[in-house]
């Protein structure tokens, strides 16, 4: 009977209470509604201080006394924070996170372009930018972006096989298919990386290196079956696969060659070889992003970085070539056993690199990927 | 609404007349807190999911609310299938073997703990302050194939083509450390407030200490392992982590699969489905098992 008061209150209540929770529940949902059309390419800016830099890159890639020189120098601060995969970099832009300094692999700088994201930049502002651009051609005008109108080139990497010369011999035959080792059986690994197993069997099979062509991928994935008992496993932890022991043989990435050169107690025991089919040659990119709120010092700490004095800090640090004039004898002489871990001009202008493709293709070629992953 | 007005059955209406609304009121707000966080977190990311299994990506990778049943129609293929088939199998494994190994353990601690009781839980609860993923990287470490373990065990003979990191049994095993002591600890706590003089009851009616174990532990127990295998089977059936650091090319689970859509894939709304999936399946077992602790509880009332 006392109830009788309340029903009207509480369906009161409850109206406004589920208004405000659908209001709320729709909130995080708007991200993903078509999006508005985007701010047109922006004007370049000067390489000038206007404000802390704003710093998302790669855990570890910079070496720290880098930042000091440049915070010390301009007196400003560098704000960091970090990715851990180029998704993961994509998703915290799209989610309206603002950037000065980002550093998209070439594959991205692209994507970004592509959406309207990327600040344009003029090299004619940087004062090193021709330690760059005139010993480098391909960085000129390389396929990612048009006459590098919105990045500046920062690493370069290439894929190839590692092994341990101690268990599987001196030296392999110079082919992707040295992953097919008796002797490795069972301690083989591949990148775990779609573009990089895809590619790899396309090198070996003589395809397109990015195909999506639905036959090519089911002979890809047939090939695929053949190399499956040999494998351990799908890692993209490659050095420290080899550094534990549990890898004999592993697709790798020729900048992670140095940080296993640099952890192991015997580095010789290791060798890297570039199979003759082709290697994927990737780089990554200084890129501004079109909100940074700092685009000048951004600009200002990309030129910082080119000093070849600071390229040669960061090379002995993270273990990668950069295509810098003056620098290159850095590198080579960090790698001095593994030769074919350079990445040269030659290299460059094979043209094997991942591409982007239209949606429809991309997800075909995961769909691959996840069945090859699976297995039988 | 029914707590207040059993609260006070003989006041009359008019002698208090607020008093009940605004009790009632207090109570109401007091759930606010626990709603908002619950709607904010949980179902309007699971709204957000069901939405967008339903959506298409972009160039960028990023998820586009849609209308198609592309995804759902993606979900039905044998590959993840046989992916779902695997978890389940390792979730079973990692459940029971939980429960084998949780069972003595709370026994023990509950029944002959004395008063290290506190102090012991206090141990077995310790080394899960460190971070499940910080665990099984430790567990990397000392499988891998020239770790002290394995250095040790080829010592004492065993062959050297034998390893433990990279096979199903190290991912089993994983998901029942990682997860044990969700077992451990309701399963003590029904042994805990079980009475102990239950126990000498069945001992003076001439039971064996077996048979008294069956006849009167094992069902006053029996509560605590059915929470435990919940507690333990649920996050085992979606966990991809242990698959991921410990597993092989032929250990993946459903939930590294889902990772791959959402990370690398690129390809949300596919793992939106899949994760729906997922859900539906967990759904099945939650049922299964809310039944069976209501029957439970009606035969203990009988």
């Amino acid at each position: 009977m006392r109830m009788v008061a309340t029903p009207d209150f509480s369906r009161r209540r409850f109206l406004f209470g589920s208004a405000a929770a659908a209001a709320l529940l729709a909130a995080p949902g708007c991200a993903y509604m078509t999006p508005k059309p985007n701010p047109a390419a922006t004007k370049p800016v000067e390489p000038k201080i206007d404000g802390d830099l704003v710093y998302f890159n790669w855990a570890d890639y910079v070496d720290p006394t880098v930042f000091d020189g440049f915070q010390n120098e301009y007196g400003v601060k560098v704000i960091q924070s970090n990715f851990d995969s180029m998704e993961s970099m994509q998703a915290k832009l799209a989610a309206g996170n603002r950037y000065d300094i980002i550093f998209p692999s070439a594959q991205w700088v692209q994507k970004l372009v592509a959406a309207n994201q990327l600040r344009v930049i003029d090299p004619s502002t940087l004062k090193n930018a021709p330690l760059i651009f005139d010993h480098y051609p391909y960085f000129a005008d390389p396929w990612y972006d048009q006459s590098s109108a919105h990045s500046i080139p920062f690493s370069m990497y290439k894929t190839g096989i590692a092994w341990r010369k101690d268990k599987l011999g001196e030296t392999l035959t110079g082919s992707w298919s040295d992953l097919w080792n008796e002797t490795s059986k069972g301690r083989t690994f591949v990148l775990d990386d779609r573009d990089e197993v895809l590619g790899m069997l396309s090198l070996l099979l003589g395809y397109e290196l990015n195909t999506a062509a639905t036959e090519e991928l089911d002979v890809i994935i047939g090939k695929f079956r053949n190399l499956r008992p040999y494998l351990r496993g799908f890692s993209s932890d490659d050095y420290n696969n080899l550094l534990a022991g549990d890898a004999w043989m592993h697709q790798t990435w020729s900048g992670d060659m140095a940080a296993l050169l640099w952890q192991a107690p015997d580095p010789s025991i290791y060798g890297f070889e570039a199979p003759k089919q082709g290697t994927p040659v990737n780089s990554d990119a200084y890129a501004i992003p079109v909100n940074a709120q700092h685009p000048g010092t951004a600009l200002l700490f990309i030129d910082y970085m080119l000093r070849p004095e600071n390229v040669e800090k960061n090379i002995n640090y993270i273990g990668y070539p950069m295509p810098v004039h003056g620098t290159e004898a850095t590198y080579d002489e960090i790698v001095a056993d593994y030769p074919e871990c350079t990445v040269t001009v030659e290299d460059l202008s094979r043209n094997l690199y991942f591409t982007n493709d239209s949606v429809a293709k991309t997800q075909a070629r995961d769909a691959a990927y996840t069945e090859m992953k699976v297995g039988v | 609404m029914t707590t207040t007005t059993t609260a006070f059955p003989e006041a009359p209406p008019e002698a208090r007349p607020e008093r009940p609304a605004r009790r009632e009121r207090l109570w109401t707000w007091m759930l606010v807190p626990g709603t908002v966080w619950m709607s904010l977190f949980f179902v309007s990311a699971l709204l957000l999911l069901i939405a967008l299994s339903f959506g298409t990506t972009d160039a960028l990778g990023n998820p586009r609310f849609g209308s198609t049943l592309d995804n759902i129609v993606g979900i039905f293929n044998p590959t993840y299938a046989r992916v779902i088939l695997r978890s389940l199998v390792y979730a079973v494994a990692a459940s029971a073997i939980c429960l084998l190994i949780a069972y003595p353990v709370a026994y023990a601690i509950a029944r002959h703990g004395g008063r290290y009781k506190n102090a012991l839980v206090a141990l077995l609860v310790v080394p899960f302050f460190a971070n499940y993923l910080v665990r099984m990287y430790g567990w990397q470490t000392l499988l891998s194939d020239e770790s002290v373990v394995m250095t040790w065990l080829r010592g004492m003979g065993v062959p050297a083509s034998f390893h433990i990191l990279d096979t199903s049994g190290a991912v089993i095993g994983g998901l029942v450390y990682g997860y044990v002591v969700f077992m451990i600890l309701p399963i003590y706590a029904s042994l805990e407030r079980m009475d102990g003089s239950l126990i000498e009851a069945g001992r003076d009616l001439y039971g064996t200490s077996l048979r008294t174990f069956f006849a009167v532990t094992v069902p006053a127990s029996r509560s605590g392992a059915y929470a435990g295998l919940a507690l333990v089977f649920l996050p085992a059936m979606g966990d991809f982590i242990s698959a991921q650091l410990l597993g092989g090319p032929d250990n993946l689970m459903i939930g590294n699969l889902v990772q791959d859509k959402f990370f690398a894939g690129q390809n949300w709304p596919l793992g939106a489905a899949l994760t729906m999936a997922l859900m539906v399946l967990l759904l099945i077992c939650m049922f299964a098992y809310l039944r069976q602790t209501a029957r439970d509880a009606k035969e203990a009332n009988r």
